[in-house]
């Protein structure tokens, strides 16, 4: 079965582009999250990341990337909140415990350890558009010339991970298969099973890029140029984004804090940029060409003519 | 040599002088003393049984051999004026293509049009060359629309046609394809040997195919190399090839060849055409043998009241069964209200194209994948055998895979009791099929008494005939035991010889169920060969033919 993760070509904006707008623009959004702590800002972003890929067709990535990264960030929230005893704001005291010595629940660990949570959705939902977005083929042929190993690395990954992951079922099932007299198979011995076979398809693969000519020192002939319309647009986008988050930045445009008590501010700059990447998710939309209809009350001038 | 010298043909596609080769710490050598040629725009078939050489020659030709496996190799080999020796499988990709047997291995590309055109650059060619060489091998394989594609939505046949057209995109003197065809339905099967004749004939590439279903083949091939141990064993062809396999090993002939040699006809025929000419040059107009069934449709179908209901216990039964899967995104019906049932030491063949909807109904079977709607039973029990046996050997000792009782009592039904303390990767291929099929049955074995159902995904992929007919012994004496044996097969001959009855399948729906010598003998793409010379009903092996032929009962 394929991964809802897994590029799928589609007639979208973000597809057309180049890699390098795709990266900007998903990128400008995450850099933005790192800059900030406030929740408004994180959320905007995160907002804006599954704008962008829903409008890009990526509706299953999103959802995919919604779950991994509640998946993760409940975990977080949950240790951070253990093992972090700042903040004045103390709803358990839970005594000692064993490693974790003095265990007060405090509610400034349980916010900070959502804000880690959210700024891990974003990074989530971000890499899962690109992944369901970006034409992995186009980000290798432009990293071919500048790196030549780690492309071959990439292409090999690139193509066993899908192949491991359905070789991965099939011996799943092939287990839930075996008669109730052979012996059991555990995940210990299933995944020796999968590495084995694993490099025997590394192997087949590597031979097959062998045959393609992957081993040639190949005159460098200029690349294919693959013009794309909306380039320009993510480009800007790109640069909008981490303008004005820079800018709200050094304006102090934060406004949070967790520790001691939990601050937060809503200033004009930290709205102001909060909208602006809710907006941005926007950029992937492609404007429908409206088609020319003859009115269906005015007959075609043929018809017209036959009844005269 | 100058390019246009080979272009005219003054250099062989392929030749081969004194080649010996051993694979890394192999006991005995894989190749010995093999000396052939293949001219330009030749189209040469290799036949042999298993494990006689073929793959290995193929990759010597590519260069693979032993410049990717190793191992120790003496003699010479010449690839359209490039000593393949010497130059390594990248620098021989310009002038000669490969193909494998399995389509999932020789992608390495996200998307179609990426994979095609992936030889060209790295070739260093040209942006507006490579858009026109894609361009033109895409519409040469009928993929154009498969282009924007990624590779992970294409069923087999157009895996397989992708693979050939990254192959064929450099425009390279010799394509060596091996076994390409063991994983395609009929249709798709027919359909790639002769678009590979087409471009042998079009753009004068020479091809060299290794195959074991030659009835498929041999009629679009020049000549015919056999190999029996590392060897050539013989090289003419493909009438002389059939003379000399009646002889020499009557396990490569084909079903029509076969006819022709028990009806005391000859010459033996090349395909289906030359079989037809030659009994209506002869005079030999073949006739309805008495035992066979009164036939008037010659495309039997299930129509109202058709449905065979056994009359044995029940081992499965199927009614209205829905069953939906996801394809590109969207949910698909794969099983569309299907009724289907069969007894207790019933030996039924599965059949239909790719995506008919074989491996879901055996899947639902066994509970791997939910049904949406209808009724599934198996009452008295179910071993399922998937497409890859070795999916089941996760341990380095039989024993281990297989303990106590309950284990001896499953190798014992395959036959395997002897092997008990061998590492499964040591079994021929046949041997660890058998395994697999010990390892689902074991526990399922009541007092000598076998499962209800035992059903077989696809086993003779990639098989030679002898191994089938081993294989064909072995269903027989399962539904002896009282098993109702289901196999999921593209096979028609191994169907004729195994197969009681054919269920034939269509986009999830049952659209013939019979008697297998009734539904093999209407139509043609699911039909023997011997049914497709002869048109006669109930007429499906050589056997059954030549009675027809003489005018006797059918055996």
């Amino acid at each position: 079965m394929r991964s809802a993760l897994a590029y799928t070509p589609r007639p979208g904006a973000l597809q057309s582009a180049s890699p390098g707008a795709a990266v900007a623009y998903l990128g400008s959004f995450v850099v933005v999250s790192f800059l900030f702590t406030n929740p408004l800002v994180l959320a905007a972003a995160g907002a804006g990341l599954v704008l962008a890929g829903l409008i890009s067709g990526a509706r299953g990535a999103v959802r995919s990337a919604l779950w991994m990264g509640l998946g993760l960030a409940l975990p977080i929230a949950a240790i951070n909140a253990l093992v972090v005893d700042r903040g004045e704001t103390v709803l358990a005291r839970l005594g000692h415990w064993p490693l974790f010595g003095q265990v007060d629940i405090t509610l400034e660990a349980i916010v900070a350890g959502a804000v880690i949570a959210l700024l891990v959705v974003v990074t989530v939902v971000a890499a899962a558009v690109y992944s369901s977005c970006v034409d992995p083929d186009r980000v290798l042929r432009s990293l071919r010339p500048l790196a030549g190993r780690s492309a071959l690395t990439a292409t090999l990954v690139s193509r066993l991970f899908p192949v491991a992951a359905a070789d991965a079922g099939r011996l799943r099932d092939a287990a839930r298969l075996r008669g109730p007299g052979a012996a059991e198979v555990g995940l210990a011995a299933l995944s020796r099973r999968l590495l084995a076979g694993s490099l025997d398809r590394a192997v087949d693969v590597a031979a097959t890029l062998e045959l393609r000519g992957y081993g040639l020192d190949a005159p460098r002939v200029r690349r294919r140029r693959e013009p794309s319309r909306f380039d320009r647009r993510f480009y800007c986008a790109a640069a909008l984004v981490l303008a004005a988050g820079v800018a709200a930045r050094v304006l102090g445009g934060n406004g949070f804090h967790t520790y001691p008590t939990v601050e937060l501010t809503l200033g004009p700059e930290t709205v102001a940029l909060a909208a602006l990447l809710v907006l941005s998710g926007l950029a992937p939309l492609r404007r429908r060409r409206r088609v020319r209809r003859r009115a269906s009350s005015a007959p075609a001038p043929a018809l017209e003519a036959r009844r005269v | 040599m100058s390019e246009l010298a080979i272009r005219r043909g003054a250099a062989p596609a392929l030749a081969v002088e004194g080649l010996g080769y051993a694979y890394p710490h192999a006991d005995r050598s894989a190749l010995v003393d093999v000396s052939l040629e293949v001219a330009p725009g030749e189209f040469a078939l290799l036949a042999g049984r298993s494990a006689s050489g073929k793959s290995t020659l193929l990759k010597a030709a590519c260069g693979l051999v032993p410049h990717f496996h190793g191992g120790e190799i003496e003699g010479r080999v010449g690839v359209a004026g490039h000593e393949a020796i010497v130059a390594g499988p990248g620098e021989l990709a310009a002038v000669v293509g490969y193909v494998a047997q399995d389509p999932e291995t020789q992608v390495v590309s996200t998307t179609v049009a990426a994979e095609i055109e992936l030889p060209l650059e790295l070739r260093g060619d040209a942006p507006a060359d490579r858009a026109r060489a894609v361009e033109e091998v895409a519409l040469a394989l009928a993929v154009p629309h498969l282009l924007g594609r990624t590779v992970d939505t294409l069923s087999g046949g157009e895996l397989q046609r992708v693979a050939l057209a990254a192959a064929l995109v450099t425009r390279p003197r010799l394509v060596l394809l091996d076994e390409p065809t063991s994983q395609l339905d009929p249709v798709a099967g027919d359909e790639l040997i002769w678009l590979l004749r087409r471009l042998n004939e079009e753009w004068g590439v020479a091809v060299l195919l290794a195959e074991h279903r030659l009835e498929r083949c041999l009629a679009a091939a020049d000549r015919v190399v056999a190999m029996e141990a590392g060897m050539v064993s013989f090289d003419g062809a493909p009438g002389e090839f059939l003379a000399w396999s009646q002889e020499a090993d009557p396990a490569l002939t084909t079903p029509a060849a076969r006819l022709f040699s028990l009806a005391g006809i000859s010459p033996l025929p090349v395909g289906v055409r030359a079989a037809r000419r030659t009994l209506e040059a002869s005079e030999l107009a073949p006739s309805v043998p008495p035992g066979s069934p009164p036939t008037t449709v010659p495309h039997p179908g299930k129509g109202e009241g058709r449905q065979i209901r056994p009359l044995a216990a029940s081992a499965f039964s199927a009614t209205a069964v829905w069953v939906e899967l996801e394809r590109d995104e969207q949910p698909h019906d794969v099983l569309r209200g299907l009724d289907l049932a069969v007894g207790r030491g019933e030996r039924v063949a599965l059949m239909g194209r790719n995506g008919a909807g074989k491996s879901t109904l055996l899947r639902a079977a066994a509970g791997l994948v939910d049904t949406v709607a209808g009724k599934l039973e198996v009452p008295t029990g179910l071993a399922l055998l998937t497409q890859n046996p070795s999916d089941y050997l996760v341990r380095e000792r039989i024993g281990d895979e297989l303990p106590g009782e309950p284990g001896m009592a499953a190798l014992r039904t395959v036959g395997l009791e002897h092997a008990v303390d061998a590492d499964p990767r040591d079994l021929s291929g046949g041997e660890r099929q058998r395994l697999a099929l010990a390892i689902a049955l074991a526990g399922r074995i009541d007092g000598g008494e076998l499962p209800g159902l035992v059903a077989l995904d696809e086993p003779t992929r990639g098989m030679d005939r002898a191994r089938k007919d081993d294989l064909v012994d072995l269903v027989t004496d399962l539904a002896g035991r009282g098993a109702g044996v289901v196999v999921a097969t593209h096979d028609v001959e191994f169907a004729a010889a195994f197969a009681t009855r054919v269920v034939l399948l269509g986009d999830g729906v049952v659209i013939a169920d019979g008697p297998a010598a009734e539904v093999l003998s209407g139509g043609w793409y699911f039909a023997t060969e011997v049914a497709r010379v002869l048109d006669l009903p109930g007429v499906v092996t050589p056997e059954q033919g030549a009675a027809a032929l003489r005018g006797e009962e059918s055996p």
